[in-house]
């Protein structure tokens, strides 16, 4: 099985080391791992242990000080910026802790934006995001402003926008950070639920151990350096059922 | 990104802010309409002038005099002109004879000359005289002036002279015994040419010698002179009338044919020096008369000023409206340029406006940017997305400002019309309205550039930090 199981974050050696004043501080101190096709990976930490830039780094909004990323088969290090955006327009799902949905955009407007970023026709990528609301259950909420949903709605909406473009990788940092304890449950069985059923590569950053537990592999950073990768035995066999 | 849907994003952002896009709008509307209305006015100014030197002997004339100096001889050749030297050539009056105007009339792009000759008589009715300015001049060359022929017909015939009243000439009949001129003060012509009959002295020198005499029988000069003799011209003629709005450059003037002129000068002046007429050195008169203007009609405006040098380095003097023109035309240019300095002040603080609302804009969506950018917007896009921003500003602020200058120039013509002027002072042009809209765009980019590069340059991190 670990043979057939295709790479898709390879991460050697990765440092990021901050000038603050006359002081560097290490926020990633040669880090490696690799993450597969399909995969639920959870990367836990407290803060300031450099999990943010290490999701940042991998989603490519940050350059590494040294050391190799390769995502999908491409070295996203020496990138440019152009090239960087370009690179996450066609390979890379974002979701964020605060939503960041559009406030003057509806529900569905919301969903399409990356795809308009790509240039598709309106009815096209219009029916798309329809059809990604209706996987996440906001079948009636399609031409709801932000304002007018709640906040696991509006996260609702940020996977549907994460998950329009069909990216090969979805990044999520702190997901529920800014929902109560139910609401951030009801989100998290919705992502692990949607990357199974489409078969993506899901990251998400948390500080939450439970919310962790959600993943199939748990990285425990510390201090800049991943000090245990735990095998989630009870979902990996949940994967192995669903895949 | 399509170019629809960059519009629609640009559009929508502007509609989210209304009141602040209101006001940047504002500051493009008043800017344009001051650069438009200022240039208008001068552009307006510049026509009334235009027309003005069209309507006083057109732009197409070269007046040519004697000239002292250059060379009118074709034969000479290059070297010739030059060797011919300051010491001859300075002596030298080059004048106006039938040779001359044949020459003339041979020269590239010239349609027609017609020489004048000018002569003065004294004109007498009753116990009015007057003072006549008398102009000969070929049969085709009455015909191209244009002159408004209110009774009687313009003087073709070559045979018999006759004469042709301008419509003021009337008006300087005066009592030279006590000055005064019944027109002025009682608003009744002295004379009527059509029904009265004037007699003409074309010898003036000796009619005031002998009316000096009459008044002083006591004082003896030793030599009597004889009175001059009085002529009966016919009447050709008489002008049109001025009305409110015309005014005839040729009012004081009598218009005679050229050829009879000269033939009655022959005979009233037998072996005599006509009076304004060159003599030799010993105060003989020439066999020929020489014409004082020659005036040499061009094809084209574009010609004037070269055909005009042609005849100046001939050695005649040449005047034509070109100088007019282009000195008033470098005027007008000059205060147009000033007018529209004073708008484009205005429309550099409305660009500073923009470059504000802009910048503004961006840092309040700082998040939105980088949220756009993690996206996977592409840089451009998002320059493009705020230089749109900045052009549906300038686009609109254009637009309404153009439709303001139109009203204030509305306005201006009326109260202009209303003081009893026939002209427009202000006059937009197609061409202005079109540029005036176009420049409020590009006024518009070009404020917007510096903040749309911010915006493409901002960090995709700041839509990862969390308020």
């Amino acid at each position: 099985m670990a043979e057939a199981r295709e790479p898709v974050i390879q991460v050697k050696d990765l440092y990021k080391i901050y000038r603050v004043g006359d002081t560097r501080v290490r926020a990633l101190n040669g880090v490696d791992f690799t993450i597969y096709k399909g995969e639920f990976c959870s990367i836990v930490g407290t803060s300031g242990s450099g999990k943010s830039t290490l999701l940042n780094m991998l989603a490519g909004l940050e350059k590494p000080t040294k050391g190799e990323i390769v995502i999908a088969g491409e070295h996203i290090e020496n990138k440019t910026e152009n090239q960087l955006v370009k690179f996450r327009r066609e390979h890379i799902g974002f979701i964020f802790q605060s939503f960041n949905l559009m406030p003057t955009m509806t529900a569905v407007e919301n969903v399409a934006l990356p795809l308009t970023f790509q240039g598709m026709s309106k009815d096209v990528r219009l029916k798309k995001a329809a059809a990604l609301l209706d996987l996440v259950g906001l079948k009636k909420y399609k031409s709801h402003r932000p304002t007018q949903m709640s906040g696991g709605q509006q996260q609702r909406v940020g996977v549907a926008r994460a998950l329009v473009v069909s990216p090969q990788i979805v990044f999520a940092d702190e997901p529920t950070g800014n929902l109560d304890s139910n609401t951030s449950k009801e989100v998290m069985e919705l992502m692990q639920k949607v990357v199974r059923e489409q078969k993506q590569t899901l990251v998400m950053v948390t500080h939450d151990n439970h919310l962790a537990g959600f993943a199939d592999r748990i990285f425990h950073i510390i201090d800049g350096k991943i000090v245990q990768i735990e095998e989630n035995a009870e979902h990996k066999d949940a994967a192995d059922i669903h895949g | 990104m399509r170019i629809l849907d960059l519009l629609r994003m640009s559009s929508s952002s502007l509609w989210k802010r209304k009141f602040r896009t209101v006001l940047t709008v504002l500051g493009v509307v008043i800017g344009t309409a001051s650069i438009v209305v200022m240039i208008s006015l001068g552009l307006g100014l510049n026509r009334a002038t235009m027309e003005q030197i069209e309507q006083s002997g057109g732009l197409t004339t070269i007046q040519v005099s004697e000239g002292r100096g250059g060379t009118i001889s074709y034969s000479n050749g290059g070297m010739a002109i030059m060797s011919s030297g300051s010491s001859s050539s300075d002596d030298q009056v080059n004048r106006l004879d039938d040779a001359a105007v044949e020459m003339l009339k041979g020269l590239e792009y010239v349609e027609s000359v017609v020489p004048i000759l000018r002569v003065s008589a004294i004109g007498k009715y009753g116990p009015y005289e007057c003072y006549l300015n008398i102009y000969g001049m070929p049969a085709e060359g009455l015909e191209q002036l244009n002159v408004k022929v209110g009774e009687g017909q313009l003087p073709m015939d070559s045979s018999e002279l006759q004469f042709f009243y301008g419509n003021q000439v009337a008006a300087d009949f005066y009592n030279p015994k006590t000055y005064d001129y019944p027109y002025y003060s009682t608003g009744e012509y002295a004379v009527d040419f059509m029904e009265d009959t004037v007699f003409i002295i074309f010898d003036q020198q000796a009619y005031y010698s002998s009316q000096y005499q009459s008044q002083n029988p006591g004082q003896d000069s030793g030599t009597s002179v004889q009175p001059p003799k009085k002529y009966i011209i016919p009447t050709a003629g008489v002008e049109k009338p001025n009305d409110e709005n015309s005014w005839s450059s040729y009012g004081y003037r009598v218009l005679c044919n050229l050829d009879a002129l000269k033939t009655t000068l022959k005979r009233v002046f037998r072996n005599k020096a006509i009076p304004g007429q060159p003599t030799t050195s010993s105060g003989k008169p020439y066999k020929d008369l020489y014409y004082n203007e020659v005036d040499v009609y061009v094809d084209d405006i574009d010609h004037v000023k070269e055909v005009q040098e042609l005849i100046k380095s001939m050695g005649y003097e040449a005047y034509s409206n070109v100088e007019w023109v282009e000195s008033t035309q470098q005027q007008y240019a000059n205060i147009q340029a000033m007018l529209g300095g004073i708008g484009a002040v205005s429309l550099l603080v409305a660009a500073i406006g923009i470059t504000n609302t802009m910048m503004m804009s961006i840092y309040e969506r700082t998040k939105e940017i980088g949220v756009m950018k993690v996206l996977g917007c592409d840089m451009r896009n998002i320059q493009a997305m705020f230089l749109i921003e900045a052009a549906y500003i300038g686009f609109i602020g254009g637009v309404v400002g153009l439709g303001l200058s139109f009203g204030i120039s509305a306005i201006i013509n009326k109260a202009v019309a209303a003081s009893g002027n026939m002209t427009n002072l202000s006059y937009i042009p197609v061409w202005l309205a079109g540029a005036s809209v176009i420049f409020a765009v590009i006024i518009g980019m070009v404020a917007g550039f510096f903040p749309s590069r911010r915006a493409m340059k901002l960090s995709p991190l700041a839509a990862i930090r969390n308020e």
